[in-house]
């Protein structure tokens, strides 16, 4: 199965295209950037709410995959969940790090910037339903659930933070994510309660 | 159940979410080592917490972010070329290491390379479309005896060939296929590392030219690769 040029790379799945970026070719790396690079961006803006920090995050964490200090293993799940774990991960070092809570909370920044894609393609329609089939999960939840899943998950607070903000204990807390969590999983999957 | 594993088992929402702070995760990560009824629900539980980014509202990045990006991808791809071509300069010449090797070992080996040359044959095909050349590998069958592979050479012999490997077996534990480049005798890195997946199929793109270059040959090596390869090809890629 010979492989040709650019055009070529296109017919890759993901996990084969990662072999090519790890063999250090940039045109891979490009493709995967076209790939994912817009959920990765839209994911890190949800988080810290301003578009240079999110660029930032962004551009740190492709790069880390370019010079492979972090590697793909297929056991890890598909190479998109395992990209936008890596903005995730970064973007909460940032949010804990450089106090872009403050700067988010204090900023006007916000819907007024969000542009959405332009173009609507097949797989872009197919993403869309997704994000909507998630978002109707969240919103079966318990309000207090869905809540200590969103500051912990987009806003980046630890389970400490988010019991000093609801002045609630850790432990129900932390029974709220796993209990928010598990009826999600069920929502989502079809499982019975 | 001891104590100890509910306190565990109450932080799995939390661990997948990002909410412990760094010193619980990984005291977390060390209990789930060993403990197979927190793994379980972890994996039950990631369902949910790896489809929160898809519920995020698209937002396109600023082209610039893709620009700045790929002009930084672009110019480290240069210095490992570079970096290659210093090592081409210092690299032994592979032909004047073949004696080194034992008798028996290179006899074998040249009777294996021309057998499966035999059998393969070389295969070139000029494909007009694309104005790119495919050559078919010649490999070590009795290493990687479901083996192939090709290289595609853009046309005159210019950068950004790749390899396609498939078949090939696993190169060992803290081992990757590191790709090198002969010319006059010398075999150079070529600047590019691959591993492959459960198939035994993989790839890498070769950042510097090959004009003017005799073949393109691939070594198991440790992972980082080397300056010299430490033993025979197990494929090689014969342009001239």
């Amino acid at each position: 199965m010979p492989l040709k040029q650019t055009k070529d790379l296109t017919r890759l799945a993901d996990e084969e295209l990662m072999h090519v970026v790890q063999g250090g070719d940039p045109r891979a790396f490009e493709m995967l950037y076209d790939r994912h690079g817009g959920a990765a961006f839209s994911l890190a803006y949800r988080m810290v709410g301003t578009r240079a920090v999110a660029e930032d995050i962004v551009q740190e964490a492709f790069l880390s995959i370019w010079r492979s200090k972090v590697r793909y293993e297929r056991a890890r799940g598909s190479v998109r969940t395992w990209v936008l774990g890596i903005v995730h991960h970064r973007t909460i070092d940032a949010l804990r790090r450089n106090l872009v809570h403050e700067r988010r909370r204090a900023s006007a920044e916000g819907l007024e910037e969000r542009h959405e894609a332009p173009e609507l393609t097949d797989v872009e329609a197919v993403r869309r339903e997704e994000a909507r089939e998630v978002r109707a999960a969240l919103s079966t939840l318990p309000g207090e659930q869905s809540r200590v899943i969103e500051l912990a998950y987009y806003g980046g607070f630890t389970h400490t933070q988010i019991a000093q903000m609801l002045g609630e204990p850790v432990g129900t807390i932390k029974g709220r994510m796993r209990l928010g969590l598990e009826k999600m999983r069920k929502e989502m999957t079809g499982a019975v309660a | 159940m001891s104590r100890g594993h509910e306190d565990y088992e109450e932080n799995v929402g939390a661990y997948l979410l990002g909410a412990l702070p760094e010193l619980e995760a990984e005291v977390f990560e060390k209990h789930l080592e060993n403990c197979a009824s927190c793994r379980r629900e972890l994996d039950q539980l990631r369902v949910a917490s790896e489809a929160l980014p898809r519920a995020v509202e698209p937002v396109a990045p600023p082209p610039e972010l893709k620009e700045s990006l790929m002009a930084t991808v672009w110019a480290e791809a240069g210095e490992q070329r570079e970096e290659a071509e210093k090592r081409r300069r210092t690299a032994p010449r592979f032909l004047e290491r073949l004696p080194r090797l034992s008798p028996a070992f290179a006899a074998a080996a040249a009777v294996c390379v021309l057998a499966i040359g035999v059998g393969l044959g070389i295969g070139v095909a000029n494909l007009g479309g694309s104005g790119s050349k495919t050559v078919a590998a010649l490999v070590d069958h009795t290493r990687a005896p479901s083996g192939s592979a090709s290289l595609d050479v853009p046309s005159g012999g210019g950068k950004g060939a790749l390899l396609t490997v498939q078949g090939l077996p696993d190169p060992g534990a803290g081992k990757v296929y590191e790709v090198w480049v002969q010319r006059d005798g010398t075999l150079q890195p070529a600047g590019a590392l691959f591993s492959v997946g459960s198939g035994g199929s993989g790839s890498a793109g070769i950042p510097g030219s090959l004009k003017g270059a005799d073949a393109v040959a691939v070594t198991a090596e440790r992972d980082g690769g080397t300056l010299k390869p430490t033993q025979m090809p197990v494929l090689t890629v014969k342009l001239s």
